[in-house]
């Protein structure tokens, strides 16, 4: 094959696959009247949904970033036996169904001897909105522990030898030069955390449950909806989740360049 | 006592190991650790600083045995290859980076950060974001960073590999010159030779993660030991005969192949020595009566190498092989080429002792 024909080839693939992912967001984006979005988005469920997804996400992020922080630097500056095996555990939940995960969660935190001790310190966490940042935690978390782990990676442990050797102890030279030094990474991060914490529907679904108005954030909107054939709240849901995550990953390209996923 | 004394030490990395390291470096000298690429320089000195323990052996400061201590406790200044500056702060924000962690008020740093940039001067440079120095610069700056602290020791990690010619010379004078202001004790990982001659008062070679030979410049370039010593020192010419006779203040030499060279070192009869000659001593001429020296070879030249203003040319003698290394004009007025046969001309105080081997005249004196 000449390498006209295989550029072209290769080239013809990237245009229809795109192609035709930008026209299914289209459609999406296009199909409500404006008048029908905006009456849609300003509805008493829509702003509880959005703000109720807002407001669980922010805290989840804030979690993710701790978790991701530590178990990324411990990743990627320590070895010791094990290491192997803990980048598996923690890549696992992106591997999983968000449904099994969801499963999982509900198990632990049910029926688990771990769930009935939090139940006798009057902490129940099934089917509560505190499930919500339960859920997002345990389904963001591995995203952003694998940026962070790649930006950590991507800074020469020497920088952190050479602030020890000007009198840095080690939580000094971690907050002085490697937390500056990938603080592009952490955010991009965070970022892309946020936008699996937004998005976040079969973990949630599975361990808050679907209730309207109490634990419904803008996926579980959209699955609401369109379950009771509301089609123009549904796309209205649809169309917000896009523009976050659109958001979202716009952020991350332009941060993620020092990272080495 | 050495300042820095290091102790039958060995490292295990899984892939590379040191084995068994003792060397000291005395107060107030510059050492330089000698060793080509892979050879183990930088996991011996990250492991004096601090980031890998070994698998045995000690780590003293002042006699203080500092192995279990973390980097920060040691006081030990370092400086690597790439440089390592901060890219979050500016020229004047690293070098004031360790006088800031020892919570130093900003009165106390300015006037110790504009010290030491005088003496590098970079002092126009302190206002400028890192990621506009040059190559030079960056490692001034990183010098000034590490030096500002007053460390016990100053750690270099091929610290001028990465600079031009040019940059590099220029920087070995200001070293030169700052370890003379300051007074500091260096210790310095090179691949490069050309540090030793212009820093080193001290210098020991490691290879493959053991320590070959350690001493003065002048012990490794007149005596280094046969085989990686000799050859990363630049030593050229390795010889093995034996002693036979005496000729007025010099000793008779026989080489293997029948030769007879004169050496003034303080030899034992009988014994069997290894001797180098380094090439820049060698005299080539067409004609041996032109010059007084007594070891005279003749040899019939079998490859030339010429190298901008120096030539080399390899002259054989039978199964023995010398190198020789004269300026290219001086070559030119020789009107040589291969094949062509002249004389290798060399004083007998220019082949120096590297091994003498006593077995033979013990197992003389036994049988006797």
């Amino acid at each position: 094959m000449s390498n006209r024909i295989f550029k072209a080839a290769l080239g013809g693939v990237t245009v229809l696959f795109s192609g035709l992912l930008i026209w299914a967001i289209l459609s999406l984006i296009l199909m409500p009247e404006v008048s029908e979005f905006v009456e849609s988005t300003l509805s008493e469920e829509m702003l509880y949904s959005i703000r109720l997804s807002l407001f669980t996400s922010l805290i989840s992020v804030a979690l993710v970033m701790v978790l991701a922080v530590s178990i990324g630097f411990v990743l990627a500056r320590f070895t010791f036996p094990g290491h192997n095996l803990l980048r598996t555990i923690v890549d696992l939940p992106m591997a999983f169904p968000e449904l099994v995960l969801g499963l999982c969660l509900l198990l632990l935190f049910g029926h688990a001897p771990f769930g009935k001790w939090l139940q006798s310190m009057g902490v129940n966490v099934v089917f509560s909105k505190y499930s919500i940042v339960v859920a997002q935690v345990f389904t963001a978390a591995p995203y952003a522990i694998r940026v962070v782990y790649g930006t950590f990676r991507g800074i020469s442990p020497r920088y952190e030898m050479v602030a020890r050797s000007l009198g840095c102890g080690l939580l000094g030279s971690f907050l002085r030069v490697s937390v500056p030094m990938a603080k592009g990474g952490l955010f991009a991060a965070a970022v892309i955390a946020f936008a699996r914490c937004m998005g976040c529907f079969g973990t949630v679904l599975i361990l808050a449950g679907g209730t309207r108005m109490y634990t419904e954030t803008l996926p579980i909107t959209l699955y609401l909806n369109i379950s009771y054939g509301n089609l123009a709240m549904a796309m209205s849901s649809g169309i917000i989740l896009i523009f976050i995550s659109l958001g979202a990953i716009i952020v991350f390209e332009v941060l993620n360049q020092e990272v080495v996923l | 006592m050495d300042l820095l004394s290091v102790r039958n030490l060995s490292v295990d990395l899984g892939n590379f190991s040191l084995k068994d390291i003792s060397f000291g470096v005395p107060e107030g000298s510059y050492c330089c650790l000698l060793g080509a690429s892979g050879a183990g320089k930088s996991v011996l000195l990250e492991t004096i600083i601090g980031a890998f323990r070994p698998k045995q052996g000690k780590v003293y400061l002042r006699g203080t045995d500092v192995t279990a201590w973390p980097p920060e406790r040691r006081r030990l200044g370092i400086v690597y290859q790439d440089y390592m500056l901060f890219p979050h702060l500016d020229v004047r924000g690293n070098i004031a980076f360790g006088l800031k962690g020892q919570g130093l008020t900003t009165d106390k740093i300015d006037p110790r950060v504009m010290k030491i940039s005088r003496q590098l001067d970079i002092e126009d440079l302190l206002e400028r974001d890192i990621a506009t120095l040059s190559g030079g610069e960056q490692q001034r700056v990183a010098l000034a960073r590490a030096l500002v602290t007053e460390p016990e020791i100053l750690l270099l990690d091929e610290a001028f590999s990465a600079l031009d010619v040019n940059t590099r010379e220029r920087l070995r004078t200001m070293m030169a010159r700052v370890v003379r202001e300051i007074g500091i004790t260096v210790l310095h990982v090179t691949h490069d030779r050309e540090d030793v001659w212009a820093l080193a008062t001290h210098v020991a070679v490691i290879n493959d993660g053991e320590m070959l030979q350690h001493g003065t410049p002048e012990d490794l370039f007149r005596r280094p030991r046969p085989g990686h010593v000799a050859s990363i020192m630049g030593a050229g010419n390795i010889i093995s005969g034996e002693v036979v006779s005496e000729t007025g203040a010099d000793l008779g030499i026989v080489l293997a192949n029948g030769i007879r060279l004169y050496s003034s070192e303080n030899l034992t009869m009988g014994s069997d020595v290894t001797l180098s000659i380094r090439p820049e001593d060698i005299l080539v001429a067409r004609d041996e009566s032109v010059i007084s020296a007594r070891n005279r070879i003749p040899v019939t030249l079998s490859e030339i190498k010429r190298r901008g203003p120096l030539t080399w040319l390899t002259g054989r003698s039978g199964d023995l092989e010398l190198i020789a290394m004269v300026t290219s004009s001086g070559y030119e007025s020789l009107e040589t080429s291969p094949g062509d046969m002249c004389f290798f001309i060399f004083k007998a105080s220019s082949l120096c002792l590297i091994e003498e081997n006593f077995q033979k005249i013990v197992l003389a004196s036994n049988f006797s």
